[in-house]
């Protein structure tokens, strides 16, 4: 499954492989930026009621190849597996831990349909992790401006062509709304609020 | 050909009626700002059809503007056409407002039994006294054909009887604007025809040469003629079909395969009726005495085969859903069309559109039948100022709403969209650097710079912030009436939120984690 461009760095092969699970921890944005690159592949958000489509779509996903599915309930890993069918990524959050037989039959059911998973929560023998190690917003000052965009430092791990520790600094997102890369924000920003707000255009 | 006669009931200012108002208040129904009707009371004061809403307010100062509401015409409407069906059961509905029954037959019955003048009016009172007993004002006409009837009804006191032949000669001094085609009606006061008389005298061979085919059925309509008697139906028939099974089917194969010559059964009698519905019911009764029914899109898309294999899903679905779900086993399917539509045939998207491929509606169709049909939903874009609004869900399956407004809504928070919108904002508390909370006054002015923002019992520096956005929304619904301060902060776990400040509590709208 392609993903954007821009995450080439930190997502091996240039894609998700079928059947492949990755885990993304504490960004909703990076996981949604994972939806976004699939072109003319559909995709379901299972279990993630407040993921906002319009932000993937932003970053260049189609809104109108999403299925949604707010609240599967006791029936998360049925309708995961109901879903894996047809759609090229399912993007889930699981109720609880799932249990080993679980994680092998969704696994097994993905990599036979041709889908990927993406899962923002606990998950064991994940392929491969990401998260957002570090994030600097930007546009907003005390009491003025908006907020245009966020630098934030993407790491991956993950097992055999993964690898440890690949790193990519990214404008997660942009002002436009998109992915971009971004140059590293030198060190020596300082940590108190006392930061000088960045200039802010409009 | 001379077309039947025909009774037409004509209940005036349809709209404003169904609305719950009376003729003595002045009030009118708009759409848009153009007002569609008005109460008798208000068009004493000088408002119209067609009026913009602001003239009409100019005119009559005190006047009751309403929305239109086409369901509750249609709606209510539905009474008036009982009470004519008593008189006669071939009642077709024209539209809400008016309806017509065909008078040869019901007015020898409701007559003194030879045939003549006297008894197509004493049916016309008949039929009148029965709709004005339901508590509508109305009127009745008789005529040869729909459209001098439906004139009739409105003329006079109450209505006139057109005796047989006459209608020419009653439809003559009528403006040729009653025809009800504007075009048309510029086109001819041109060329200085003014009265439905002064069109009917052209030669047909003149008209058919200048004019197209509408033009030609105004033309035949002006000279008394009209092409489509009321079409008689009986009352809707119940179209829904069920099969028993005793004993008990236990199998859901047993089940499924019934559903199948049951659905064969429905598309049928569909069919005979030249209908299709827009959605099938199906409703299961097991011998413990649940029921369980689901609606599933048909559109007139889906073959026999089709439906019974969701009702082998509604199946499986019931029997994982309880723990005894065999015990007992089926004693009733039930299929019951719903939202009946003239069949017109089918005709995909050609292009714009993502069409679903069969794949996806299959896997859709699956999480529908374990978890219902609103639980699998796909987001279409709406219009509105929260990042919230700026979505909705519609059930997989159903009609995308209305293209969003593309309006500039002031007020809008900026781009980028946030990546997370909480279903229901969290409760928040936000201090300043003395620790008492932060107010927003009615003039959106902030009565000191956030300092510490708590989110789920846990506190955050906050290091930027910006804002008021205000947003005072609905105003004239108090119901849904918002008046609301949005703020963007960036906390000192470098996180930013969208808080929103209402009625003096803080909440957490959105987080662009």
């Amino acid at each position: 499954m392609p993903v954007l461009p821009v995450l080439h760095e930190v997502v091996p092969e240039g894609g998700l492989r079928p059947g492949s699970v990755t885990v993304v921890e504490g960004s909703p944005a990076l996981a949604l930026a994972l939806t976004a690159g699939l072109e003319e592949r559909w995709c379901a958000v299972v279990g993630l009621p407040e993921a906002h489509i319009p932000a993937a779509a932003s970053m260049g996903g189609d809104p109108m190849r999403v299925l949604l599915v707010d609240d599967p309930g006791r029936r998360w890993a049925d309708v995961v597996a109901a879903l894996t069918d047809g759609c090229a990524l399912v993007l889930t959050r699981p109720p609880d831990r799932p249990a080993p037989q679980v994680v092998r039959r969704l696994t097994a059911l993905a990599r036979r349909n041709g889908c990927a998973l993406v899962v923002t929560g606990p998950w064991e023998g994940a392929n491969l992790r990401l998260r957002v190690e570090e994030g600097h917003w930007s546009g907003l000052g005390t009491g003025t401006g908006h907020l245009r965009g966020r630098r934030a430092l993407v790491v991956s791990s993950g097992r055999g062509a993964a690898g440890p520790g690949r790193r990519v600094w990214l404008w997660l997102p942009a002002p436009d709304g998109t992915v971009a890369p971004a140059a590293e924000i030198p060190e020596a920003i300082p940590e108190t609020p006392s930061r000088a707000p960045v200039a802010v255009a409009g | 050909m001379i077309p039947p006669r025909a009774l037409v009931v004509w209940c005036p200012d349809w709209p404003v009626t169904a609305i719950g108002l009376d003729a003595a208040t002045p009030a009118a129904v708009v759409s848009g700002a153009q007002v569609e009707a008005c109460s008798a009371a208000a068009r004493a004061s000088g408002v119209r059809r067609g009026q913009r809403v602001r003239d009409a307010q100019r005119h009559c100062p005190e006047l009751v503007v309403r929305d239109r509401d086409t369901d509750a015409e249609g709606r209510l409407f539905e009474s008036v056409a009982a009470a004519v069906s008593g008189v006669t059961p071939w009642v077709e509905v024209v539209r809400p407002g008016i309806c017509a029954i065909p008078v040869r037959g019901a007015a020898r019955y409701h007559g003194g039994g030879t045939t003549g003048a006297g008894d197509e009016e004493s049916l016309r009172v008949h039929v009148q006294d029965t709709v004005v007993e339901q508590g509508f004002d109305c009127g009745a006409g008789i005529a040869d054909g729909l459209f001098a009837a439906e004139l009739a009804a409105r003329a006079g006191e109450g209505g006139v009887v057109v005796p047989p032949g006459g209608t020419p000669a009653f439809l003559a001094p009528y403006p040729v604007s009653v025809l009800g085609r504007p075009e048309l009606t510029g086109l001819l006061s041109r060329l200085g025809i003014r009265t439905l008389g002064a069109f009917a005298a052209l030669p047909v061979r003149d008209v058919t040469a200048r004019f197209g085919v509408d033009e030609i059925r105004a033309h035949r309509l002006a000279r008394g003629l009209y092409p489509r008697p009321p079409a008689p139906r009986p009352p809707l028939a119940d179209l829904s079909v069920s099969t028993e099974f005793d004993p008990p089917a236990v199998a859901a194969e047993q089940v499924v395969f019934a559903a199948k010559s049951l659905a064969e059964r429905l598309h049928e009698a569909l069919a005979a009726e030249a209908l299709t519905c827009v959605r099938v019911g199906v409703e299961v009764t097991g011998a413990d005495g649940r029921t369980l029914t689901r609606l599933w899109r048909h559109d007139g898309a889906l073959s026999a085969l089709a439906v019974a294999e969701r009702v082998r899903w509604q199946l499986s679905s019931w029997e994982t859903q309880g723990e005894d779900g065999q015990e007992g086993g089926v004693v009733l399917l039930r299929l019951l069309p719903d939202q009946l539509v003239a069949d017109d045939g089918r005709q995909e998207a050609l292009w714009g559109e993502a069409t679903v491929s069969d794949q996806i509606a299959r896997a859709a169709a699956r999480v529908q039948a374990m978890l219902g049909h609103q639980a699998i939903t796909r987001p279409f874009p709406a219009g509105g100022r929260g990042p919230g609004e700026r979505v909705v869900r519609v059930p997989f399956g159903d009609l995308p709403p209305e293209p969003a407004a593309e309006g500039p809504w002031p007020g809008r928070v900026p781009d980028p969209p946030p990546a997370v919108v909480h279903p229901e904002p969290l409760p928040a508390t936000v201090t300043d650097a003395d620790g008492s909370p932060v107010l927003v006054d009615a003039r959106c002015a902030v009565s000191a710079p956030p300092h510490e923002v708590e989110i789920a019992g846990r506190r955050h520096l906050v290091t930027a912030w910006a804002g008021p956005w205000p947003a005072r929304e609905r105003w004239w619904d108090p119901a849904r009436a918002h008046r609301r301060a949005r703020f963007q902060v960036v906390t000192g776990d470098d996180r930013a939120h969208l808080l929103v400040f209402e009625g003096g509590h803080w909440h957490v709208e959105a987080g662009y984690a």
